[in-house]
């Protein structure tokens, strides 16, 4: 059938059940659409139809006949869109995978806003009911408000010529749909992978017959899966609808066993046991960054790991009070859900090993390097002979750290299929076996004394991490309000579903959840100030001083006391956040002048967190040039190394190191301007102009010279003389955050509207300070769906994960998100070179607790259990 | 395939009909339910696609005043036609809360009607269903915090989807047109005794269009429905309230509400009881016994009181 796309006729076939979306991405290769949750709700996939946005990735190909497509390709035809300039300027995005989308619906948006209303900014209100369509898991949206508002004010029709150089690196290429993903490579010849997934929640497997596909076995050892939705095994054919239809046909024989799929009844004597012997339990797999501490099993239930203080001091004290009934204990039992990490990007790679032996992977990663150490080892290659590639990474909040089943499969299935084989996870394996923070019960008791000062803690938290272990939430509590005698446990409760992964500060958002309102709590017993008690309690001299602005905001001091009435209800509340600072030393920088350029290079992944931006900032800053004269070039292991992206250690190690690479190529710099002005020094061009600025004429000088920047210590050295396996360093200090969230609730419907945020955070020196920012925004935007919205919903009968798409499983759109204001605290950090560390954990961890403490504001109820849903809030307050 | 295949596809309206006709296929409008159902697993081709019948689009105005709308009219075309918006407020202020702006501009009235219910056992093929063959409800035994609370005889415990059934449910003669067989009252598409499919116009049929009665005069209408997030979110109640006032005091009402039973439903009870209101704060009183009618499911009780509360907040809304 004909069609127009981008302004060009163009012929295409169309399979009934084929979408618009497959017809541009695979038929016509145009990539910069993306498609992510597949069922017309993120908006990935718009496209122009005749002019209107349509989610393509819905629409059958037949209904394109006869009409005109622009995708984000064809937005640019004559230059940046200026919503396209807007974008890039405002820094209107993160991992960039839900850019397209949102650009080419703004673009209709603002043609159709300005030639009705002229050059005048739209509200919030009103760009937020035309966004709807579109989710951006980051939460990047402040700075999409932003851009959309001044795009219709006209404030981008024209930019200088060139554009200036936006706040990300990056920025220019997302925003014209140019970056590439893994998801969009597709080498000649490409195979197609689909992994086979368990219908059981416990089952032998007896036998796997794949029917003479090409396939690789993923089951372990015991022939055993222990939840729905495990990877049995992965086909692999010329298309992907081959490769479906062989998939269909793979014959699996279960001998089912007996599953526990529910936290609680697995915790109960006699309950079916995921693991029921020692082997077996070697096996389980971790959720926590570091391995799994060591602590016996009970049953389901593995622990308890402590880490207190003067624990039975803690609990001799907690007991006397509970006994004497005194009004300065504070309990409670606070509940978490299972919260997805869901990137836009789903996981996914394209394996090729080429004539010479060597192995190419492009992946979804957050870890270049570990996955290039870990496939060097597994298939027994020298490193160097292991290529791995992720130029651009779609999101990843923890959950794309390792050598995962995606790499594992493809790279098998390209060997037997001596081809390469791309492996991409549709949004219900995405949703269901990707990786999710384990939902957790915490059982609180806190004691003040007479002196008003924290007397005792004891805090029991039971992870739930289906079938993986490792919690570490509890233990997370001896790090914040001083010394106090405290008794911090954790457990894991084993069940038959879905494995945890590592999300966004591990541990920290369960522990905030139930440590913030607690200590909330206490401040309304004692009927004090909650930011004045934290201030008292907390050591921590960074956090002393968000305190000190946090008690300053206006809306902190005009606060309404007492219960309001009324059908809306204003809140507001507080919650502060601790988190611990990492790095890893062996990270590294060079530094190459290319065609008057500075090219800074190093394996680091961009996930959206803004690594680019942080490397090329630095090197900008030190050597004094303009942003346009330095360029970054990252996301492959063949660069020098650089730490995988977690833990918020990338910054803290890669900024030092960028900031060293600039210093020699400085030094090298003014070595050469020396030995050509000869020992009198005479000057004149092609010098360092004044302290540390080269000018074009130095760099001309340097061409083709290349430095390598290392990552130098800490003054007095780190907190662990050692680094730990899969951690890497932890150093001297702790990044804190203070969150102040005002939140509107209607008590006849039992919505929860976040209306303002304020996020202190102090991490010392921001290297990029808009992405910084962006990414801060972000953490109160993921905060709010893990307070709200955020629930992976599982069968209670077999474990099967019911929240399979993005309707069901419900992410924040940019109609939730309020106006944020996001305030660094910079001083403190000095003995970090660069002065500054990462922010990426301790900027969402405390966020639930302040919409949490902010609807105990609005209502006089406290919610215990996440997320707060209408019918759970209605319930809180009484409505019968 | 080729560009061939699509030479079959038909362009007019008894053509569509006979391609449907004693055919298993499943007409394809917008395709925004029946292509995710596709993707899910639970629904496959031949389809029969309809984007070519151009006499199914668009809204013809009768000379007394009426509108029929062609089955193939979009959401968003509903949403935003200024005629219809002053004539039937209650329907056009409910198209424009339909789901996103991108399945508005492509999702149609005929498939808005006949869409499938959003229950996640329906839609997985993880799941059977009474829905798809099976002998139970899995949602029963498992998760139904989204399931209905009104009862209408079902085992089905899967509210029905269609916000514009619901608003048309609310005009008193409103009709669908189906090729080749007489007008049915927009009620009679559904039946919420019937646990295994989520209408009941006959396999094969063609839903050609929906006709409005004579618009009320001096109508005030209000659309509402509690969800959690802001936006792009299935309601958890949804209810539409339409007054007619005379000398300040309602003397007309309809209310109706969705995603609380097997169908949408009216609400008599609620329209009779709000009959010489003069003031929105009369709405309370009027909506005190809808929790009474609603026999909530283990985990619905809450929607009993959200029902009562959402349609007091469109009644109120109407009256403001």
């Amino acid at each position: 059938m004909d069609i127009t796309v981008n302004g060009a006729a163009a012929q295409v076939s169309a399979d009934p059940a084929t979408t618009a979306a497959e017809v541009v991405r695979d038929g016509l290769g145009l990539t910069g659409t993306k498609t992510a949750c597949n069922a017309g709700v993120c908006g990935s996939c718009t496209l122009l139809v005749d002019g209107t946005p349509a989610a393509s990735c819905l629409l059958p190909a037949t209904a394109l006949e006869g009409r005109t497509v622009t995708t984000i390709e064809g937005l640019a035809a004559d230059g940046p869109h200026p919503v396209q300039r807007a974008f890039a300027a405002h820094d209107a995005m993160q991992c960039g995978y839900c850019t397209p989308g949102f650009v080419v619906e703004a673009a209709a948006f603002v043609d159709r806003y300005r030639a009705a209303h002229g050059d005048t900014a739209p509200d919030r209100a009103e760009i937020a009911a035309a966004m709807a369509g579109h989710l951006c898991r980051c939460g990047a949206y402040p700075g999409i408000y932003a851009a959309i508002a001044a795009a219709c004010a006209g404030e981008h029709d024209a930019g200088p010529d060139p554009d200036p150089a936006p706040p990300r690196a990056e920025a220019a290429d997302k925003a014209a749909g140019r970056a590439r993903y893994t998801t969009d490579i597709r080498p000649e010849g490409c195979w197609e992978a689909v992994i086979v997934r368990s219908t059981r929640a416990h089952a032998l497997v007896e036998s796997v017959d794949a029917g003479g596909a090409v396939h690789v076995d993923l089951l372990g050892a015991d022939r055993t899966v222990r939840y729905a939705g495990q990877p049995l095994l992965a086909v692999a054919a010329p298309t992907a609808a081959k490769a479906r239809a062989a998939a269909e046909q793979v014959a699996v024989d279960y001998r089912d066993l007996p599953a526990a799929v529910d936290p609680a009844a697995a915790r109960q004597a006699g309950a079916p046991l995921v693991y029921p012997s020692r082997a077996e339990r070697s096996t389980a797999p971790g959720h926590n960054e570091g391995a799994a501490p060591p602590a016996r099993w009970q049953g389901n239930v593995r622990g308890p790991f402590s880490l207190g203080r003067r624990s039975a001091t803690a609990v001799n004290r907690i007991r006397a009070a509970a006994r004497d009934g005194d009004s300065r204990l504070v309990t409670g039992v606070f509940e978490t859900a299972v919260q997805v990490h869901t990137p836009m990007e789903p996981h996914a790679c394209v394996a090729r090993w080429d004539d010479t032996g060597d192995l190419h992977i492009h992946v979804s990663t957050q870890a270049v390097v570990a996955v290039a150490e870990a496939a060097a080892k597994r298939w027994d290659l020298p490193r160097e002979r292991v290529h791995v590639t992720a130029e651009h990474v779609g999101g990843a909040f923890g959950a794309k750290q390792w050598l995962q089943v995606e790499t594992i499969a493809a790279v098998e299935l390209a060997r037997a299929a001596g081809a390469p084989v791309r492996l991409v996870f549709d949004r219900a394996a995405e949703l269901t076996d990707a990786g999710s923070r384990p939902g957790s019960r915490t059982e609180v008791a806190m004691l003040a004394g007479a002196d008003g000062g924290l007397a005792a803690l004891t805090m029991d938290v039971y992870s739930d991490g289906g079938v993986a272990i490792g919690g570490m939430a509890a233990v997370l509590g001896r790090l914040m309000y001083g010394r106090a005698p405290r008794r911090l446990r954790d457990f894991d409760v084993a069940t038959n579903r879905p494995p945890a992964a590592p999300f966004r500060g591990p541990g920290g958002a369960q522990l905030a959840w139930a440590l913030e309102q607690s200590v909330d709590e206490m401040a309304h017993r004692l009927g004090e100030d909650p930011i004045a008690l934290r201030r008292r309690w907390d050591g921590n001299p960074k956090r002393h001083a968000l305190y000190d602005w946090a008690a300053a905001l206006p809306v902190w001091g005009e606060r309404t006391r007492g219960a309001s009435t009324g059908r809306s209800r204003r809140g507001v509340g507080v919650s502060a956040a601790n988190w611990i600072y990492m790095l890893d030393p062996a990270a590294a920088v060079e530094l190459v002048v290319e065609d008057g350029m500075v090219v800074a290079e190093t394996a680091v992944q961009d996930m959206g967190t803004g690594s680019r931006s942080v490397v090329a900032e630095a090197v900008r800053t030190e050597l004094g040039v303009p942003r346009e004269r330095v360029r970054v070039r990252a996301g492959s292991s063949d660069l020098v190394d650089a730490p995988t992206s977690g833990g918020s250690r990338t910054t803290a190690s890669l900024g030092p190191a960028a900031r060293d690479a600039a210093a020699r190529l400085l030094a090298k710099a003014r070595e050469l301007a020396a030995n050509r002005s000869g020992p009198a020094g005479s000057g004149g061009s092609g010098g360092t102009a004044g302290s540390g600025v080269l000018d074009s004429a130095a760099l001309a000088a340097l061409e083709g010279l290349r430095v390598r920047g290392i990552r130098r210590r800490d003054r007095r050295g780190y907190a662990l003389p050692f680094a730990i396996p899969g951690l890497g360093g932890i150093g001297r200090g702790f990044t804190g955050a203070v969150h102040v969230m005002e939140v509107e609730v209607d008590t006849l419907l039992g919505t929860v509207r976040p209306t303002r945020c304020w996020a202190g955070i102090s991490a010392g020196r921001m290297y990029a300070e808009r992405p910084a920012r962006n990414q801060c925004e972000g953490g109160v935007v993921q905060g709010i769906g893990y307070a709200l919205y955020e629930q992976r919903r599982d069968d209670p009968l077999t474990g099967t994960v019911l929240t399979s798409n993005l309707e069901d499983y419900r992410i924040p759109g940019i109609g939730d998100t309020p106006e944020i204001e996001v305030h660094f605290h910079e001083q403190g950090w000095e003995h970090v070179p660069g002065g500054g560390v990462g922010i990426g954990e301790v900027s969402t961890i405390g966020v639930a607790a302040a919409v949490g403490n902010a609807v105990f504001d609005a209502t006089g109820w406290r919610p215990h259990d996440l997320p707060i849903r209408p019918d759970r809030l209605l319930e809180g307050i009484g409505v019968k | 395939m080729t560009a061939d295949n699509t030479g079959s596809i038909p362009a007019d309206v008894a053509s569509a009909a006979a391609a449907l006709r004693g055919s298993a296929a499943e007409a394809r409008a917008g395709g925004t339910d029946l292509m995710a159902r596709v993707r899910e697993g639970v629904a496959g081709a031949p389809f029969v696609d309809l984007f070519r019948v151009g006499a199914l689009r668009g809204v013809e105005w009768r000379s007394a005043g009426s509108a029929r709308i062609g089955a193939l009219t979009t959401v968003a075309e509903i949403a935003a036609d200024a005629r219809l918006r002053a004539a039937y407020p209650a329907l056009a202020a409910t198209a424009a809360a339909v789901a996103t702006p991108q399945i508005r501009s492509v999702g149609t009235l005929g498939g808005n009607l006949l869409q499938r219910n959003r229950c996640p056992y329906f839609r997985s093929a993880a799941f059977g269903c009474l829905q798809k063959g099976g002998d139970s409800c899995p949602a029963r035994a498992g998760d139904h915090l989204h399931g209905t609370v009104v009862e209408q005889g079902a085992e089905c415990a899967a509210p029905h989807p269609s916000s514009l059934a619901m608003a048309l449910l609310a005009y008193d003669g409103a009709s669908v047109e189906v090729e080749g067989a007489a007008p049915r009252a927009v009620a009679d598409l559904y039946d919420g005794a019937d646990s295994t499919r989520d209408h009941v116009l006959e396999a094969g049929g063609l839903l050609t269009a929906v006709v409005l009665p004579v618009p009320a005069e001096s109508e005030s209408a209000a659309y509402r429905r509690a969800t959690s997030r802001s936006h792009g979110e299935w309601p958890l109640v949804e209810a539409v309230a339409r007054v007619v006032r005379t000398d300040g005091a309602v003397t007309r009402a309809a209310v109706a509400a969705g995603a609380v039973a097997r169908t949408p439903i009216r609400l008599p009870e609620v329209e009779q009881a709000i009959i010489g209101a003069r003031n929105p704060r009369e709405a309370a009183a009027a909506v005190a016994g809808v929790p009474a009618m609603c026999s909530p499911l283990p985990q619905t009780g809450y929607k009993a009181p959200l029902l009562r509360d959402t349609v007091r907040d469109a009644l109120e809304r109407a009256l403001a």
